[in-house]
């Protein structure tokens, strides 16, 4: 059975390996050892016997061919309305297939399955909503994943993913102690305007446990300087911990299973340990549907919760606003035309869909806000989603599907787009750059900070 | 991979823009990549990161945390935005000859 050096089943589990994964640039000989590995049917048909539960083998027998999905998903009508792109079609010719197979199927088929599991489902579940029976593409493509991911038919940068959080239990190279320097780092570079700003690390019994996505840490680190002064200006009583605080799961992108596992329970062990009275995560939406949404079925927890009550970033916010911890000025306000990114991760499958509406009232000079059509649950995904955005091999097939989301925004006229999710903030970054789109966009925390009325008492003395 | 021709080198880049080897870097791909990133003028602060990017791929194979740069440069994470607007993880290694880092970046 040719296992490739770089492309073959077994997951990536030391530092080392990662390193010479990292060093096949654009995995340009990862994808020529793809070409021929083989497929080893016989565990594929046995991982489906074991692990192919009710739902998704009565989704399986039971879609109608009515096509309804067809227009509820964004590719099928980016891509000229290509039959081949209608969500039905999309999973009985993978999943469908290898089932009907017995798992018989080869490299030639995978590579087919590979591209349609990334590259034409963002596992957004919009699909799921439009179906008479309720049948979900987007859950089943997750599936569909893991059987790939076993085979070693993954794309490049999803196996480096999910073995980042098995190696660092973080989707970066990110080891605990530079987590705590990188936040202690960047509450020291702004302690000259908030004198009495910190970061307190393992407190236990606090209000708020936050979390975070690695990226913030290795390259974004003023999100953690803004989330650390708007809980410091909010009066909340919060911790970070120095284990356990990656939020994200590209492993859930990449259909690692064992690997989801291992991140969601490294973060859970956080919960227990340190017993905040809840955790916050930042805004982020796969990150807060691996951990809080899916994750406690993963970890085996019986009543599907996490330890402790768990809730978004806009969660917060919203509460902050609401009770008067934060306060906004007025004067400060957006005045300019502006709409909001409906995170599928958070508002179709979470339905937190009113709670960015109520920061918008807060934060939004009456009559400038523009809602995208659809929006809300309705909303389509980014074009980014799903790990799309990361994975170079299929830029050509994320760009043209970036094209929704450019018609959407423009329609609105807006100027500005809040985008309170990193992969929604990023496939708008993209688009406004691939498409010359004159449009801002961001995500809430630093638009927040520039409005919100800091106390006399936390301002620096003369 | 795109080419691209620029003060009569010849460069190879990824879908992002991004030059195709370490290997094939030189001084004339960060010239042709400020004007793309929106810088006018390269100082001796932008050489500086060029150059501590450079010297920690080369040890690790990898973009250092923004931590790390920010330590070993010395410039406050205010000031290496003002020197890379795109920020540090994306115009500052596309400029180093570092590959596009993998992830949710």
């Amino acid at each position: 059975m040719p296992e490739g050096q770089f492309c073959n089943k077994r997951p990536v589990n030391t530092d080392e390996e990662l390193k010479a994964l990292l060093g096949d640039t654009g995995g340009q000989k990862y994808y020529q050892e793809m070409k021929a590995l083989e497929v080893d049917t016989a565990l594929l048909w046995s991982t489906i016997q074991k692990t192919m539960k009710s739902r998704i083998k009565t989704w399986l027998s039971i879609c109608a061919h009515c096509g309804m999905c067809a227009d509820s998903c964004f590719i099928y009508r980016v891509s000229n309305r290509n039959p081949k792109q209608v969500p039905a079609y999309k999973i009985q010719s993978t999943l469908g297939e290898i089932v009907r197979r017995k798992g018989k199927v080869d490299n030639a088929f995978m590579h087919m399955a590979m591209e349609t599991a990334w590259a034409k489902c963002t596992c957004c579940n919009r699909c799921g909503m439009y179906c008479p029976h309720g049948i979900d593409m987007g859950v089943m493509f997750g599936y569909l994943r893991g059987l790939l991911y076993q085979q070693g038919f993954v794309p490049w940068e999803m196996k480096i993913g999910a073995g980042m959080h098995r190696v660092y239990r973080a989707q970066m190279d990110v080891p605990n102690e530079e987590f705590v320097d990188t936040f202690q780092w960047m509450v020291e570079e702004n302690q000259e305007e908030y004198p009495r700003l910190e970061v307190p690390v393992d407190k236990e019994g606090a209000d708020i446990l936050y979390t975070v996505n690695a990226r913030e840490v290795k390259h974004y680190p003023e999100d953690l300087a803004e989330a650390a002064i708007l809980f410091h200006i909010a009066g909340e009583d919060w911790t970070v911990t120095s284990e356990g605080w990656e939020l994200t799961s590209l492993a859930m992108f990449a259909g690692d299973w064992e690997a989801c596992k291992m991140q969601v329970t490294s973060v859970y062990g956080a919960m227990e340990r340190l017993k905040p009275k809840r955790m916050v995560g930042t805004e982020c939406g796969h990150a807060h549907r691996a951990t809080v949404v899916e994750g406690p079925y993963w970890a085996g927890r019986k009543d599907g919760q996490t330890p402790v009550p768990s809730i978004h970033y806009v969660e917060w916010l919203a509460e902050a606003l609401r009770t008067g911890k934060l306060k906004i000025d007025p004067e400060k306000r957006i005045k300019v035309p502006v709409t909001i990114q409906d995170s599928c991760n958070y508002i179709r499958n979470h339905g937190l869909k009113e709670v960015t509406r109520e920061i918008i009232s807060y934060i939004v000079e009456p009559g400038y806000f523009r809602d995208m059509s659809p929006n809300r649950e309705h909303n389509y995904c980014c074009g980014g989603g799903g790990g799309f955005n990361g994975i170079g091999l299929y830029r050509r097939q994320r760009n043209e599907a970036l094209k929704t989301k450019r018609d959407q925004i423009l329609a609105t006229g807006a100027e500005l787009v809040l985008a309170p999710c990193h992969n929604c903030w990023d496939a708008i970054r993209d688009l406004i750059e691939e498409y010359e789109v004159p449009v801002k966009w961001s995500f809430l925390k630093p638009l927040i900070l520039k409005m919100a009325v800091v106390p006399e008492h936390l301002k620096p003395r003369e | 991979m795109a080419d691209v021709e620029f003060n009569g080198k010849k460069f190879v880049m990824d879908e992002d823009g991004f030059i195709d080897s370490f290997e094939n870097w030189c001084p004339e791909w960060v010239q042709y990549v400020k004007g793309l990133e929106g810088i006018e003028e390269l100082s001796e602060e932008h050489w500086k990161v060029i150059n501590v990017l450079q010297d920690y791929y080369k040890k690790n194979g990898i973009a250092p945390m923004v931590r790390v740069l920010s330590k070993v440069t010395g410039f406050k994470l205010k000031h290496i935005y003002e020197l890379f607007p795109s920020g540090p993880g994306k115009g500052a290694c596309k400029m180093a000859g570092l590959p596009k880092p993998t992830g949710c970046v």
